[in-house]
């Protein structure tokens, strides 16, 4: 049965497949845009000819048709209204062996690096660097703007780090705020007052060792005399101004932190043709903004003086290193939060305080709540355990107040019950993976009760990467009662707008993975009953297989680990580039994945693997770059 | 419609728009009041059958969800029909809501190729950046909606923005009262003389640092420098107008006085959005900026409404409502509570005198949403509503019916032209807005 439940599953994940369906050829694919587009298509229309997708060499020359083709296909915006319709069926068949025909042909040139943006510091990294930098604990960011996400979902995607005018004068005040703060901190004086004037040292001498010094920390990177010129005119000026030297250096510096080198983390363009590797230090502050959210330390920026720091044996033994290093937390903390969604619970989705009171009014579970996943995965991280447990596991993160969340006894350690730890789990628990976890529940639910179909996308999005197509345009959502007539449980109205087929069609596939964990009430709790009525948490799919409980959903998507860890790979490795992934990154991503299969599935053997791959090592050079420096040479 | 600039070209367009000298642009002005524009977006779409008055023209009356602006009817305009062409396509809520102030199609995107349209209120602010500390003020009570949302293709930025500097670049939000406070008291009273001078010459030598970095990397990042040497330099010229001390031809309206700031945790939802809207009355009076907007939420917002009596389910879920008495009377009554909030502004514009006329005389404040029945995520038949005179240019107190396909760019055109910034076309629209203004 389960077999069955997770072939299911397959359906729907097509999109995302490894491997095509085995009868879907090019020649179907022909014979698909022939029966349903060729009508309006075979001349251009709406910028799209079927001329340009005819032979199977456009798979490799015009790819951004193919997908795009494809995508609108899948998603139900083409055929348009009224024209004969592929089924849901056909339509994701069709998108899955366009997506993997195209990485195919992608691929076949071999791996490549991709694009190295410019990318903004977002406001975690800009409290973290000068947390890091001058040794104070203050979150100076806070009064920065929230930054939005693109890419692959995170808020570190250089793409969508956008400039308001709101940000140069918060930048401004933030600067002039951190210097005089520091001013008065011991520790970052000592970070910052490097040299004094003093017996034989004048006071521009003095002045000249801070600013060197300071600068290479700020920057992440050597600097040049022509890139120190600015900041000691800076000084210049203020002593001009009648200022000290202690303020005026502050001066000085607070213009470093205003700097684009500061604010931002680029890549300098190599000359040459082919894939180069990485600039040193560039690639220090990548793998430091990666795992640590914050810049190098001095260990990685010796590593980078070194030349050592592109030598496999040194990247592995970093990557071990640095996510010991507390400093992970927050690599851990941010990946996990936007990968699940589980941010939100501090937004939109917050539980109604109302109706969960038990929530609302225990500040403390509501951190361990929050805090159980990103715990969780940072255990398997430090650990080195299999990232399958994110499916099913043996134990979890608890604490005391959990365990009685749950309704489970744990062996939470006496001594320090309040503190989240890992612990074993008793036979038959439901707390196994992120399934069990309430942050999950509650993000994957209604502020005020539980929606199967919110539960249901949750999984094919976030665990197996393959949301489901959008409803049809002015199609309404499902699960509102029509007036007259409102059956009485959740369940059975559901199954009456299944009725409609064109609903159905979709929801029959999303719906019963939701059913599966109606076991679990909005903030995770487990309940055999809801307003009276029995849980029902048994699932059907449209082909009659039943299925029932979170144990047995699962042991379903355990049949398709693989499908789940190349999500999460690209997930990751978006989360390292700071950027979206191009089609060719998808090749990476196919490799990692393999490797981390290989590897039993360990957590660290995914990190390491993004660390040493090509797009996180390398870039391309560019030609033209070469004519130019000729032409300055000569 | 035309060609979508490139990114490069609009900021360099930009700087020319910026670059006109204070004193110049200062002495061009001459209206006695400075006329304000300001947006208030609400999410999800509206109860369509309490929302639409009975009557047009003079003779009108107001809706059960109209109500709460009973006392302002002489100084409201009611449009009706008006609908949003770009916007229809796509999917549901990021089309739609993106797009409100820029009447733009944007373009499908997880977030490397993002585009929109420069906003309206953006290109009035663009307009009058030399008059006033800050060029405009984006607000907001929720952050910034996170990631992608993978079912329908679109990076959620779409739906937390609505003001557009040009068409790559959404305005940063500011959510926390206590914070825009502080802002608006820094820029209206200060840092002037020495400190000014100081923040001007740090600027002048980092933007010299930016620079070199830009001969320095790849042309691709090239453009995103430009960005930031485009804000630096803005930020640049305001710094250098408060610092010179005795010619600054610019005074606080009405001075902030510092001992009044707001708290920076508003105990509740409805407690957030009145002192935000304070903001917007306190920058309007003071003239800190002539330009805001402000949303109500994200698209796609499930804000809670639970605190309203009568009210059981998130915001998004009611308007889902499948013509379900119950979740339209709920509907209905989150719509009222949002007209309520903006007729709470209206109201303390109104009590602001300036001069013989009050700041609501001399504003125009636009409540909109980017859909009408959000079962539907319909953007035909708009609900909109315009308040205040615009010094004097709108024929307020008026119900203006127009015909199904009448395009909603026409009404910013005649905002556009009313604020003293007028433009010929705005998206697709197809001349002024008829009726709106006097004598027009």
């Amino acid at each position: 049965m389960l077999l069955r439940l997770a072939t299911a599953l397959v359906l729907y994940a097509a999109a995302a497949l490894a491997a095509p369906t085995e009868e879907f050829t090019f020649d179907k694919a022909q014979a698909f845009l022939k029966t349903y587009c060729h009508n309006c298509h075979k001349t251009s229309v709406g910028g799209f000819d079927l001329n340009v997708v005819a032979t199977p060499g456009t798979l490799r020359t015009a790819p951004v048709k193919w997908n795009r083709a494809a995508l609108r296909t899948r998603n139900g915006e083409m055929p348009p209204k009224g024209s004969p319709a592929p089924s849901v069926d056909a339509r994701v068949e069709f998108a899955g062996w366009v997506e993997h025909s195209l990485r195919q042909e992608a691929c076949a040139e071999g791996i490549v690096p991709g694009p190295a943006p410019i990318r903004r510091l977002n406001r975690d990294e800009y409290s973290a660097t000068i947390r890091d930098m001058l040794d104070i604990h203050m979150d100076f960011g806070a009064t920065l703007p929230v930054d939005g996400a693109g890419g692959e979902g995170f808020d570190n995607a250089a793409e969508t780090l956008f400039l308001s005018p709101l940000h140069s004068e918060k930048y401004l005040e933030a600067a002039k705020f951190v210097m005089d703060f520091a001013a008065k901190e011991y520790k970052s004086r000592q970070k910052i007052f490097v040299a004094y004037p003093g017996k034989g040292v004048t006071a521009d001498q003095a002045a000249r060792r801070i600013v060197e010094s300071f600068l290479p920390r700020a920057f992440r990177r050597p600097v040049t005399e022509a890139e120190i010129a600015p900041y000691l005119a800076l000084y210049q000026l203020a002593r001009k101004q009648g200022n000290d030297f202690e303020p005026a250096i502050l001066f000085a510096l607070r213009g470093a932190l205003v700097s684009p080198n500061f604010l931002f983390l680029s890549v300098p363009p190599q000359s040459g043709t082919g894939a180069k590797p990485l600039e040193s230090y560039a690639l220090a502050s990548r793998i430091s903004y990666f795992l640590w959210g914050s810049l190098p330390d001095e260990f990685l920026t010796d590593l980078a003086a070194a030349g050592k720091l592109h030598e496999p044996a040194v990247l592995r033994y970093l990557v071990e290193r640095m996510l010991r290093n507390d400093r992970s937390l927050v690599f851990a903390q941010r990946f996990t939060e936007q990968w699940l969604g589980t941010r939100d619970l501090r937004g939109d989705k917050a539980p109604d305080a109302k109706l969960f009171p038990a929530y609302a009014t225990d500040e403390e579970l509501r951190g361990d709540i929050r805090f159980q996943p990103i715990l969780f995965f940072r255990e398997l991280l430090t650990q080195n355990l299999s990232l399958l447990n994110f499916i099913e596991s043996k134990g979890t993160i608890a604490t005391s107040n959990l365990s009685k969340h749950f309704g489970e006894k744990l062996p939470v350690r006496a001594n320090a019950s309040k503190q989240p730890q890992w612990v074993e789990l008793p036979e038959g628990s439901t707390r196994g993976g992120l399934l069990g976890m309430p942050a999950v529940l509650a993000v994957s639910s209604h502020p005020y009760r539980t929606s199967p179909v919110l539960r249901g996308a949750w999984v094919l999005d976030t665990i197996l990467g393959t949301p489901p197509p959008p409803p049809p345009p002015n199609v309404p959502a499902l699960e509102e009662p029509h007036a007259g007539a409102a059956p009485k449980t959740l369940r059975d109205r559901l199954l009456q707008h299944r009725a409609n087929p064109v609903c159905a069609s979709c929801h029959e596939k999303i719906d019963p993975l939701g059913f599966a964990l109606e076991n679990y009430d909005v903030i995770g709790r487990w309940r055999t009953e809801d307003g009276g009525k029995a849980i029902d948490n048994s699932g059907e799919f449209p082909d009659g297989t039943k299925f029932q409980g979170p144990t047995e959903l699962k042991a379903a998507l355990m049949q398709r680990k693989d499908l789940f860890v190349r999500h999460l790979t690209a997930k990751m490795l978006g989360y390292a580039l700071g950027r979206g992934l191009t089609l060719k990154d998808s090749c990476t991503v196919d490799a990692i994945a393999q490797k981390v299969k290989d590897n039993d599935y360990k957590a660290r053997t995914l990190i390491e693997e993004i660390v040493l791959s090509v797009p996180f090592r390398y870039q391309m050079a560019r030609p033209q770059q070469t004519q130019r420096e000729q032409t300055n040479r000569d | 419609m035309t060609k979508p600039l490139t990114r490069r070209t609009i900021l360099r367009g930009a700087g020319v728009a910026l670059g006109l000298p204070w004193l110049e642009a200062a002495a061009a002005t001459t209206p006695r009041h400075p006329v304000r524009l300001a947006a208030l977006y609400m999410p999800n779409g509206v109860n369509v059958s309490a929302w639409t008055p009975q009557g047009k023209g003079r003779d009108w009356q107001l809706s059960p969800t109209l109500q709460p602006l009973a006392s302002l009817k002489d100084k409201i305009t009611v449009m009706s029909n008006l609908w949003n062409a770009n916007s229809k396509g796509g999917d549901g809520h990021y089309v739609k809501e993106a797009a409100i102030l820029t009447c733009a199609t944007i373009k499908k995107t997880p977030g490397a190729d993002i585009a929109n349209a420069t906003s309206v209120d953006q290109m009035a602010a663009q307009r009058v950046a030399n008059l006033t500390p800050l060029p405009s003020l984006e607000l907001g009570v929720t952050p910034v909606a996170i990631g992608v949302d993978a079912v329908v293709g679109y990076t959620r930025i779409y739906g937390s923005h609505i003001a557009w500097s040009n068409p790559t670049t959404p305005l940063a939000r500011e959510i926390n009262p206590r914070s825009v406070y502080e802002r608006l008291f820094r820029a209206s009273s200060g840092p002037h003389g020495n400190a000014a001078k100081m923040d001007a010459l740090l600027l002048d030598r980092v933007l010299g640092d930016a620079k070199r970095l830009r001969t320095q990397v790849g042309s691709e990042d090239r453009i995103r420098l430009d960005e930031y040497l485009s804000v630096m330099r803005s930020l640049e010229e305001r710094v250098q107008r408060a610092s010179a001390t005795n010619k600054t031809p610019w005074k606080p309206r009405v001075a902030i006085d510092p001992k009044t700031a707001p708290t920076d945790q508003p105990v509740d939802h409805a407690e957030h959005v009145r002192l935000m809207l304070d903001m917007i009355a306190l920058a309007f009076q003071s003239d800190t900026t002539r330009v805001s907007t402000f949303m109500f939420g994200n698209a796609v917002s499930n804000v809670s409404f639970r605190f309203l009596p009568g009210v059981s389910a998130g915001h998004h879920d009611v308007s889902h409502h499948q013509n379900d008495a119950d979740k339209l009377r709920q509907y209905q009554i989150i719509n009222q509570w949002h007209i309520e909030q903006y007729a709470y502004l209206l109201k303390k514009l109104d009590s602001m005198k300036e001069g013989e006329s009050t700041v609501l005389d001399n504003s125009m404040v636009l409540f909109a949403s980017a859909l009408s029945d959000g079962n539907k995520h319909d953007p035909h038949r708009l609900p909109l509503v315009l308040g205040g005179c615009g010094g004097g240019r709108i024929d307020s107190g008026q119900h203006l019916v127009y015909s199904d396909d009448a395009p909603m760019a026409n009404l910013y055109v005649s905002m556009l032209e009313a604020f003293g910034a007028p433009v010929e076309r705005f998206a697709d629209s197809t001349g002024p807005l008829q009726g709106l203004l006097k004598g027009a």
